[in-house]
Parts: structure tokens; sequence; C-alpha cells
């Protein structure tokens, strides 16, 4: 008898339970980034829950943070399984081949109250496929040049920032600048994007000097350009200063501008708080010649998702205008209102307001996209291999870029 | 008759006994081995690709890009065997030395032993890492810097193509020198002494001792060691994956991390099979050339 009470008690709890959970209808939604700083999925976590009033539903979100560097590998994972995400970001390479997997629901529908006026020229080209909007950017951040301004001060060289009011900041005076520095500190003039411009970050490397020279990776239509003329010469100058000038961090060194041992390096405004704790004064500036590679993140919906167009509409709510400006001091948006706004200029604590305006707000106006393909991982495992062969004080440039362009041209054209 | 029951009656439960305890072991091994295994022969006739969920049977055209359109593939199966031609050798004989030096017991060898086998315990993530930074070009590297000291210009370990291999081989070596030694120490231990001290009696040089009687007691030991060696050679990844990511000029890419590549990076998995199927064989025919070679060239082995 007494275990016939305890089995009608647990019974009735357990139906208790479950009404509790039938009654409170909330929508659970995953969604994948790769930040894991807290304070920013925080700021993300409010846009969903400001979503959810609006909408008069319950939305329980789980962030689901992926290292950048597993990103696309995990997140395919998952869209293949059954706890897949329902809204994700989507990286600037894999952009063509998301959209042409079917991995990305269509947005138009959810963004029915955009300005498309309102994105900058450009902004949306790798997101769209025909008049279909497959994710919506809201990361458009440019490499800009931070540097050691202790160091330029110690080596009696002028700042950027007097070099680009002569209207001299070319690529010639940072070569020239990079081994003043190095021959008068001792110190590397400059490090490559993050220490990985010679492996996994060429391209970011190479092609603002490229462009600068009227080269590139390759055009929209598909016209290879990395080994015109321009481009080699492009090359040829910065291998000159790896190997000639000795001014770059080399390949192999791990030396870091972060740690005071390289003047000047290239970033993005979002690693500016790696300077918080250094003692010498720091500035930041427009790339040589102006021609910046812009690092673009977007906001994409699953297609299969259970929570469907609920889902399309979390992604297009969180890169509206208001949201955007929220987190515009983190992630620069591609909207022309957020950018020309006073409220943009001074996001970023640590970022002055002339410093917003003159190298990011500049650079985000000059800069290009890295090139994107649909089969980019491929392209980019075969032209590394390739890229390797200049790392060598003897290297045939022409040669290696022309062997780079045969491999570009077997995939794009 | 009633005896008999009882006995088949108590194997039964022995039988049962010991079953139980092979079950999660066995339940893991076809979860977690088996079943993707065979998933892997199968993927190999599909054009699988994660990235757009295609999965159609295409027959051996995988293997067919493999042997006759894929440059990268030969590359990378070069680099394999040279991976494992310079690995295994050079861990086989500093092991099995270090192994008749500390079986002699002789000042310090305690001290050795387990300066040896602490990078055995330590995290392959954390070795690597550490490596690189000491590996470093020019004089950045302490490695280097310390060469630079006497005299010696220190090559770019890691970024220059005719270094990279060696340098990871090395690394790979230091690292699992430990369990070599370690095996090979318990086999100089159990050594009958009588025969040794026999030879030494007639006059035996200690070279003419370890070749003659020493090396051939110990080749069960070498032969095995050789074989988990060679195994374990053509698995190689972390290093690979933290210290030269394959490079440069893909001088460093083994199938193993080709395999990676192609899964994980290119998301064609169907692709990655065949290569893995490749693998497998490879190791399968070099198993049975060695068990081959095991039953000629050791005499004393307990049959």
């Amino acid at each position: 008898m007494k275990k016939f009470l305890a089995l009608v008690l647990a019974l009735i709890m357990m139906f208790a339970l479950g009404s509790v959970a039938f009654a409170d209808d909330a929508v659970d939604m995953k969604i994948a980034v790769w930040t894991s700083n807290e304070g920013q999925l925080e700021l993300l976590n409010s846009f969903v829950q400001e979503f959810a009033e609006k909408k008069g539903i319950t939305i329980n979100a789980t962030f689901e943070s992926i290292a950048y560097a597993e990103f696309t590998t995990k997140l395919l994972l998952e869209l293949q399984g059954s706890d897949a995400p329902d809204v994700y970001w989507v990286t600037e390479t894999s952009a063509p081949a998301f959209i042409a997997s079917g991995n990305l629901a269509v947005l138009n529908d959810a963004m029915a109250e955009y300005d498309p006026a309102d994105f900058a020229e450009g902004a949306m080209s790798l997101w769209k496929k025909g008049d279909d909007v497959y994710a919506i950017p809201f990361s458009t951040s440019p490499f800009i040049i931070l540097y050691n301004a202790d160091l330029f001060a110690q080596a009696g060289v002028k700042t950027p920032e007097e070099y680009i009011a002569e209207g001299s900041w070319t690529w010639e005076t940072f070569r020239e600048v990079c081994k003043q520095i190095k021959d008068a500190t001792g110190v590397w003039g400059f490090q490559t994007v993050d220490g990985a411009g010679y492996t996994t970050s060429v391209l970011q490397n190479l092609l603002p000097i490229i462009r600068t020279y009227g080269g590139d990776a390759w055009d929209a239509d598909g016209n290879v350009m990395i080994d015109n003329e321009g481009a080699i010469e492009a090359v040829q100058l910065f291998h000159d200063m790896v190997y000639v000038d000795q001014s770059v961090v080399p390949p192999g060194d791990e030396s870091s501008f972060y740690t005071g041992a390289a003047a000047m390096t290239v970033s993005q405004i979002s690693r500016v708080s790696n300077l918080d704790e250094v003692t010498w004064k720091w500035g930041m500036c427009t790339l040589p010649g102006n021609n910046p590679v812009i690092g673009q993140a977007a906001i994409g919906a699953f297609s299969r998702s259970k929570n469907g167009d609920l889902a399309a509409e979390l992604a297009a709510y969180m890169t509206n205008k208001e949201c955007v400006a929220r987190i515009a001091g983190i992630w620069p948006p591609a909207r022309q209102s957020v950018l020309e706004s006073e409220e943009f200029l001074t996001s970023n604590s640590r970022i002055t307001a002339e410093q917003m305006k003159d190298a990011v707000a500049a650079s985000i106006a000059s800069g290009r996209v890295l090139p994107a393909h649909e089969l980019y991982p491929q392209i980019s495992v075969e032209a590394q291999i390739a890229y390797d062969k200049l790392w060598n004080a003897d290297a045939d440039v022409a040669a290696v870029m022309h062997e780079v362009g045969d491999i570009y041209r077997t995939y794009v054209g | 008759m009633k005896k008999r029951e009882h006995i088949t009656r108590q194997r039964r439960l022995e039988a049962l006994t010991g079953y139980a305890f092979v079950t999660p072991q066995l339940i893991g091994f076809i979860l977690l081995v088996l079943i993707p295994l065979i998933n892997v022969f199968i993927y190999s006739f599909h054009n699988k690709n994660m990235l757009y969920g295609t999965n159609l049977y295409v027959g051996l055209s995988n293997y067919e890009k493999l042997f006759t359109g894929d440059k990268l593939f030969w590359k990378t199966l070069g680099n394999t065997f040279r991976f494992s031609i310079l690995l295994v050798p050079l861990n086989l004989v500093l092991s099995f030395l270090l192994a008749l030096y500390l079986g002699e017991r002789l000042f310090g060898s305690r001290y050795i032993r387990t300066v040896i086998f602490l990078p055995v315990v330590t995290s392959g993530v954390a070795w690597a890492i550490v490596w690189k930074y000491l590996l470093q070009s020019g004089t950045a590297g302490p490695i280097n810097y310390f060469l630079s000291k006497v005299g010696i210009t220190g090559p770019n370990w890691l970024t220059d193509k005719n270094w990279a291999m060696i340098s990871v081989v090395i690394n790979r070596v230091l690292k699992n020198l430990g369990t070599n030694v370690l095996i090979f120490l318990g086999a100089v231990m159990n050594m009958p002494q009588d025969v040794i001290e026999a030879a030494r009696l007639d006059g035996a040089n200690e070279w003419a001792v370890i070749r003659r009687i020493k090396l051939p007691l110990l080749m069960p030991t070498v032969l095995m060691v050789t074989i988990v060696t060679m195994i374990g050679s053509m698995r190689v990844f972390d290093t690979i994956r933290l210290m030269t990511d394959g490079g440069p000029e893909g001088s460093t890419m083994v199938l193993v991390y080709y395999i990676y590549h192609q899964a994980f990076k290119m998301f064609n998995t169907g692709y990655a099979s065949a290569i893995a199927v490749i693998l497998f064989i490879i190791v399968l025919l070099l198993t049975i050339l060695q068990w081959t070679l095991r039953k000629k060239v050791s005499h004393y082995e307990d049959a």
C-alpha cells in the first residue's frame, strides 16, 4: 500500500512538473557565434530579449561560442545534427559556399522594414544571390595600422598622421619608416597581421599592397590579377622589406607588436583591448595607400530551423539600425546612417573620435572584402603551398606569383 | 554425470562473467571504432560533402582521382614515409641504447629515467606550443640563441622546407622516447644474466655482448616496438597541426593531416574517407609484413 501511495505521489509530481513546462511556451533559440566575451554575449542576448518582448513571446536563448578557427567546421557538423543552431554568424570566406549549400534561409520577408540604401555600397554583395538576401552583415571591420608612438619618437621618425597630412603615407614611405625604426632602435618595424601574414593570413597581409599597385586576387568577372605586373611589384616590395631591409618580423619568429617587439602591426578595432595593459603610447591610422581589407561577418538563419520564420526575423532584428548602433564600437557596421553618426565616433572608449573618423570610417569607405569563392577552402590550401615558396631570401617572386595565379585560374573564371 | 553438469554450469557462469567484463569495452569498440570504420569504407565510394549534404554513390571515382589527379596526395604519401623512415630508426636506436645504459643501473640513471619519461606524460598540445617558441627563427628562439653563442647560425627550424620535417621528427622522438625506453628496459631487466655472464667469461667484449647476446635476446621486443612506433608515426597529427600546419610548401603534410584538411577544411568527407582507407591498407600491410618477419627473425620467443 505504501509503495502504491508513493507511486501515485510520484506520478502526481511528474504531471505537475510537466504542466509547468507546458504552461511556459517559451521558444528555445540556439545562436552560434565566435565571440566568447561575456560583455558582448550579454549585449547580443539583450537584442534577443527585446525582440521577444516586441513579439510578445518568451525566448530562451542559448549562445554557443565556437572558436573562430574551428567555427565553420563545427557549425557544419551541428547543422547536420538534431541540435542545430537556429541563428548563426557566417564568415565572409564561407559565404558563397553557405549560400550555395542551402543552409541559409532567405531573409527578404524578415527584413521588409530595412532601408536598403542605408547599406554601404557593396556591403551586401557577398550575402545576396540574385535578389535574395541570405545573411546580413553586422560587422564590416577594416584592417587598420596600430603603431607604437614611443618607438616612432625614439627613432626620430614622423608619425603616420603627419605623413598622412603631407599626403605621403605610401607603401614606399612605410618601407622607409620600418627600416629607420629597425636601424635606430633594433626593434622590428612591422609585424604582419596576428603574425600570420606568411601563412593563414597571407592575403590579408599582401592584398592591401597588391591592390594599391593595381593588382588583386581576382575581380568580379573572374579575371585573376594576382600575378599582373602591379601585384608582382607589390609582393617584391614586401619581400624586400623582409629579406633586404630585414625590418619585418620574419617567418618563424613570434615577436609581437602587443608586447612592444614591433613598431607597427595591422589589426582591427575589436583587438584594441589587447593594448589595455601596455605602458607605451599607441596610435592608429589607415594603411598606406588606403586599400585595406575589410573583414566582414554576417548573421543568418538556418534554413531548416525548427523555429522557421522566427529565426529569420530574429536575424534581421539583430542587425537593424538600433541594434547595430549599439555594437558599432566593437563591430563597425555597414550602415551609412550609423557610420556617419556622432555616437559611432565615440562608441569605443579606447579610441578617440578622430581615430574613429580618420582611421576606421575612412578605411570602411575605401576598403574591400577578401575575394570569395564557393571553393575557397580548397583554393586557399592549394595556394598556400605556392605562397610558402615566397619566404626565402632568394625566392623568385614573379615565378611564385605566376604559380599562385595558375592555381587561382583553375578554380576562378 | 551430475558432476559433469556442474562443471559445464560453472563454465557457463565463468564465461558469462567474462562477457560481462568485456561488454562495456566491446560496446565502446563497436560504437566508436567498428561502425565508424565500416562507414569510412562506405563513404569512400560516395561523393559525400558535409557542406552541401550530398551523398551520392560514385563507385571508384574517389580512388581514381586519388591515383591519377591529385598531386598533393602523392606528395603527402611521400612525406608520410619520409617521416616514418626518419623517425623509427632514430627512436629505436636511441631508446635501445638508453635502455641498455639504464639497465646497468649506473650513476644518475634514476634521474635520467625520470627526465626521459617526463615528456610522455606532458600534454602534446602544450609540448608542441612550447617547442614552437623554442624553435623560432633568427635568434628569437632560445635554441638558435644558444647556438649563436657558440658561433652556429641556427636554421629556420619550422619555416624552412629543408628543416621543418627534421624539426618535427626530432620533436616527436623526444616526446615519445620514454615509452619505448620503458618497454626496452623491461626486456633488458628480464634478460637471463647467466648467458651474458657466460659470454663475458668466454672473453667477449662489451660490443660483442650487445651484438651477439643482448640484441638477439631482445629481438621480439625490438620487433614489437618497431611495429608500434611505425604505426604510431603514421598517425602523427597534433605536432603537425600546431607546429607547421603542414607547411612550408606542404613539406610536412602527412596523410592524417591531409585527411583532416579534406574532411574538415574542404568538407569532402567522401574523398577524405578514400584517403583514410588507403592509410588503413598501408598500416595493415606493414603489420602483416612485420608479423611475418617476427616469425622468421626471433628464435627466442616463447611459443
